[in-house]
């Protein structure tokens, strides 16, 4: 049956046709819309099935992982820096294995579209000992997908699926299969104390010499059936081109159009690689070329004096692929003559930066406003964390940005080392149920002076509005009561569109810091412009126009406010665009020094 | 049949919805179709650039030089993209007003934002309007006006008259422009 899907919607089908019925994983740009489609397919055809958001990766990834061991067939999802926080788990499971099935998908993101490293999965999984299966297009995601959970079946082993950002975001369409053909397997655990509760040294080790063992295996599996079937199309070229995921699309359409002749093997699961028999197969070929994202994976298990790749520095190092890398590879390995085939010009006029930004109407950008208002910067560090308040860099309201949880543990850390100042730290409510409830405890139970703002809308934003666990179980989870928990009284506002109430409470909290000798702890109540079910009725009820007679043209609001609608016009005024504006009537107060910002009565 | 598009504009503006209906629209009429999508951070409020590919494409993203038609939703991020397209036959649909700069492209300009200004159109259908002048205007344009209806009604039903009412809204308001 062809059906029109998107890299992440073909992969959550394929996890229905391949019999998955338990997923568990944490939202992350480019993986986020698996198991929100899972969800989907699971509802609409009334299946039964386990799919839920987990506090964070490493909880979704030992969810997923004691289904396996129990011998269901489970997923967990993740972003490629998600699986820096489910490694711990990985590293030990790979040795441990499991009974039913588990595919780990982890979503890259070449390009840095939206994530603060370019680390590449591929690697991840040969340092973890688990092959990895790398899909180039839609489909292929959704076939490596049944193959995934069949070899994890087969081996015993976790197998990786690594799609990157033009995987999980193409929409093509995509061949799959009629019926849904799912009933919920069997989950029964059985006691083996020596293989699911091994202990170092001879457990491990015993566990250490299988794992060889299976490597060895799937490495012949890998030639046999993803290889060996492909060697009677290579042509008999001199050059031959070794792809793997999105790059081979970039290989085959520049070779086809700068028509060059070369051969193009795909290598559809980059690790563990047959060494010695791809090796065997460029006895006959002049030179051999690795076109792999974004890590040499590939290149680093061969070893040839014909081999050219990122380590011979005749590919790129960073950033996603194009044709017009390819064509610089086949220029820098002497196969062709420069061309500007894949160059064009771009306009050569300076155009207006137009950087993601918070929506009009977010409260995240009022509390931001308020804080760098009250602690002012020259006494002040502001440590914050990822979420869509981290666009708060936009008004220059954050020093620092680091990884889900630091904005806390750094805020400890600055507190220390540089005791003159106010640190100020920004977390939203996902990230700090994610991993900054651990780096609290640490700062009360070691008394560390600075203030944290817990930013609460009751969502994962960024990602698409994922449900937390707050949201889902109001009555048991509240943040108010985790931190008083851990001992700290626990200051609270309800976000209201009045700039001047946000900056008195803000100011209240800079009271409170004076005589403290623990962490400051607030939680701010807000809510997401894009979460139709708890947007309040005010917004897009009051309009503001701004009077030019007023209007000094001074930057004060587009500096430190920096509202999408927000705009100089032909006669050099301010202007709002009306259809930009939320209508929130938040920048009435405070923002603008001579008072130009006016509400609009309805005439 | 091989035939690239761009289509950029601002996050929140609906350049997604435009891969989703011309995709749809391939397989209407038998054709493979690679496109991609801006989501997450880079979908917030700031540029975006999504691709459709339609024909024998194995690679979902567009390199510079190459693409047949652009559709912008806003005049910058129109200039921001023109090296995408193909010096010999690229097109540029573009929403801007009189000041959109003379270019070396073949190009369609229509100030959308006035017309929505006085009510011709809602603002959260700009993407379908300027579909409409797409219509009207690219003669290499690879679909029908039918194709298109029936992409945006399998797209989503409900609002699909509404929505055919603004594609046909760009297609009469360009039709007596050069």
């Amino acid at each position: 049956m062809k059906q029109i899907l998107m890299g992440n919607e073909a992969i959550a089908l394929g996890l229905i046709h391949s019999g998955v019925d338990m997923v568990s994983g944490y939202p992350g740009t480019p993986s986020s819309e698996i198991l929100g489609n899972f969800q989907k397919f699971r509802d609409k055809n009334s299946l039964e099935a386990y799919a839920q958001w987990s506090t964070n990766e490493k909880v979704g990834f030992e969810v997923a992982y004691a289904g396996a061991i129990s011998g269901k067939r489970t997923c967990t999802t993740m972003k490629q820096v998600g699986l820096n926080v489910a490694s711990d788990a990985l590293m030990s499971a790979s040795y441990i294995g499991l009974k039913g099935a588990m595919l780990l998908v982890s979503c890259d993101d070449p390009g840095f579209y939206s994530s603060q490293t370019e680390q590449d999965s591929r690697s991840f999984a040969k340092f973890a000992k688990i092959p990895v299966l790398d899909p180039a297009t839609p489909q292929e995601a959704y076939d490596m997908v049944k193959i995934g959970i069949q070899l994890s079946h087969d081996f015993e082993t976790i197998v990786m699926l690594r799609p990157v950002m033009r995987v999980s975001h193409a929409r093509e369409i995509c061949d799959v299969d009629e019926s849904l053909h799912v009933k919920a397997n069997e989950g029964n655990f059985e006691r083996n104390i020596p293989r699911w509760g091994a202990v170092p040294p001879a457990g491990r080790f015993r566990q250490g010499l299988e794992q060889i063992e299976r490597l060895e295996a799937l490495k012949m599996w890998n030639w046999d059936h993803l290889i060996k079937p492909k060697i009677h199309a290579l042509k008999g070229e001199n050059i031959l081109c070794l792809t793997s995921g999105t790059g081979d699309g970039y290989v085959k359409e520049a070779i086809e159009e700068l028509e060059i002749k070369a051969d193009i093997l795909k290598l559809d699961m980059p690790y563990p690689l047959p060494k010695e028999k791809l090796e065997a197969l460029f006895k006959d070929y002049d030179k051999i070329i690795i076109f792999e994202e974004s890590y040499p994976c590939i290149e680093e298990q061969l070893s040839s004096p014909k081999l050219y790749g990122k380590l011979t520095k005749h590919l790129h190092l960073i950033d996603e692929f194009s044709k017009d890398k390819v064509l610089d590879a086949l220029v820098k390995t002497g196969v062709m003559k420069a061309t500007s085939a894949y160059k064009s010009e771009k306009y050569t006029e300076e155009l207006p930066k137009r950087p993601p930004n918070m929506c009009p109407g977010c409260p995240h950008r009022d509390v931001h406003f308020a804080i760098t208002k009250v602690f002012k910067k020259k006494k002040s560090i502001y440590t914050s964390d990822i979420g869509c308040y981290t666009l708060g860099l936009n008004q220059a309201a954050i020093d620092t940005i680091l990884c889900m949880g630091a904005s806390i543990s750094m805020a400890s850390g600055f507190s220390i080392s540089d005791p003159d100042k106010t640190v100020i730290a920004t977390i939203g409510d996902s990230t700090f149920l994610h991993s900054g409830v651990a780096p609290l405890i640490n700062a009360i139970s070691q008394n560390h002076r600075f203030v944290l703002v817990i930013l609460d809308n009751s969502t994962t934003a960024m990602t698409g509005r994922q449900t937390t666990p707050e949201r889902s179980n109001p009555a048991q989870i509240d943040i108010k009561r985790i931190v008083e928990g851990c001992g700290v009284h626990c200051h609270e506002y309800v976000y209201e569109p009045h700039l001047e109430k946000t900056v008195d409470f803000i100011k209240s909290l800079q009271e409170a810091y004076k005589n403290a000798t623990a962490p400051v702890v607030a939680v701010i109540r807000e809510f997401c412009v894009l979460d139709k079910e708890n947007v309040p009725s005010y917004i897009g009820s009051i309009t503001v126009e701004i009077d030019p007679d007023k209007c000094v043209a001074c930057d004060a609001c587009i500096t430190h406010y920096k509202c999408p609608p927000l705009h100089y016009n032909e006669a050099g005024k301010m202007e709002i665009d009306s259809f930009l504006c939320a209508e929130c009537g938040s920048c009435l107060e405070v923002i603008c020094p001579t008072g130009a910002f006016v509400k609009k009565e309805e005439a | 049949m091989k035939y690239q598009i761009v289509i950029a504009g601002i996050g929140g503006q609906g350049a997604v919805f435009l891969v989703k209906v011309l995709s749809i629209a391939s397989a209407i009429k038998n054709q493979k179709c690679l496109g991609t999508e801006n989501h997450g951070m880079s979908q917030r409020g700031g540029s975006v650039s999504c691709y459709v590919k339609i024909g024998e494409f194995y690679a979902p993203a567009i390199d510079e030089g190459q693409a047949d038609l652009l559709i912008a939703l806003e005049g910058n991020e129109a200039l921001r993209n023109i090296q995408y397209l193909s010096q010999e036959k690229g097109v540029i649909i573009v929403n801007s007003d009189h000041n959109f700069p003379k270019l070396s492209f073949e190009t369609h300009s229509i100030d959308a934002f006035s017309k929505a200004k006085a009510k011709a159109f809602p603002i959260n259908a700009l993407n379908v309007y300027m579909l409409g002048v797409t219509l009207a205007k690219d003669a290499h344009f690879p679909f029908t006006c039918k194709e298109i209806e029936e992409a945006i009604t399998q797209m989503n039903p409900k609002v699909a008259e509404k929505n055919i009412a603004v594609l046909h809204q760009g297609i009469n308001d360009t039709k007596g422009i050069k």
